[in-house]
């Protein structure tokens, strides 16, 4: 059996508790990394796209977009979008709705696995993170895509051919149908060792919980 | 084009797994974001 604990997260860039939810598994994987028996983690991200029917231009506000396009109520949307941006700054994120370009996540989830390929991922993940919501720069373009890439050492001409190319769709939808299998409505979703469960931005107690858990499963499974 | 590779995903494997944690953490599904306690 390995030594390394597999992580699987279903996430989705344009999702604020994806990213909050990463800074809480981060510290929960430090606190596990901490204490006794502890095995090397390894993550895997995965493919979640939260609404499809998003424009990939789409001009306005993150609030406009939400009131205008989907029709919440705008006070709604004003408290909503006031108590993510409060537990963001919680964990150590400035997100700014103010300058958040809202856009269709689809070929950045296809950027993420050639990511993959390259053993670059979880750099990616992150880049593409504190672009959306810390930056407000847009994750939705060819372009915008391939110079975020680049940033984290890809190839921009190789995220330009894949794109064109479709490389990776199939590997988004699957993962967008795995999730369906195991009943995932909502992100993020991780998955520790194929037995423990974790869904949203949960406690980082939660999550070292859970590294523990399977730990002690496998040392159980091995004597 | 979507024929190009073959999905990689079967590392999760088939197995239901133990949900730990609190049911009502915070999760988007759609274009909803909220806070358990917001929702309508």
């Amino acid at each position: 059996m390995s030594e390394t604990l597999r992580v699987d997260i279903w996430s989705d860039i344009a999702c604020p508790w994806c990213f909050i939810g990463k800074r809480k598994f981060e510290q929960g994987v430090r606190r596990y990394a901490a204490g006794d028996g502890a095995l090397p983690v390894e993550v895997e991200y995965h493919s979640f796209e939260l609404a499809p029917d998003t424009p990939v231009d789409f001009e306005g506000s993150e609030a406009d977009f939400l009131a205008g396009y989907k029709g919440l109520p705008a006070a709604q949307v004003a408290v909503m979008i006031e108590r993510v941006r409060t537990i963001a700054a919680d964990v150590g994120l400035a997100y700014d709705y103010d300058a958040l370009r809202h856009t269709k996540t689809l070929k950045a989830h296809q950027v993420l696995h050639l990511a993959k390929a390259r053993g670059l991922q979880l750099e990616l993940v992150e880049r593409l993170f504190t672009a959306y919501f810390e930056q407000g720069r847009h994750i939705g373009h060819d372009d915008d895509l391939a110079d975020l890439a680049a940033d984290v050492g890809l190839d921009r001409d190789e995220v330009h051919a894949a794109l064109a190319a479709g490389t990776y769709a199939a590997d988004v939808a699957a993962d967008i149908a795995q999730a369906r299998t195991y009943g995932i409505s909502g992100v993020p979703f991780f998955v520790i060792d194929g037995r423990y469960g974790v869904s949203g931005a949960q406690a980082p107690s939660i999550f070292e919980e859970g590294l523990r858990q399977a730990t002690s499963d496998r040392a159980g499974v091995e004597v | 084009m979507s024929a190009v590779r073959e999905p990689d995903v079967t590392a999760v494997g088939p197995t239901p797994f133990v949900v730990l944690g609190d049911p009502a953490a915070a999760v988007c599904e759609g274009d909803a974001c909220e806070l358990p306690d917001q929702a309508p």
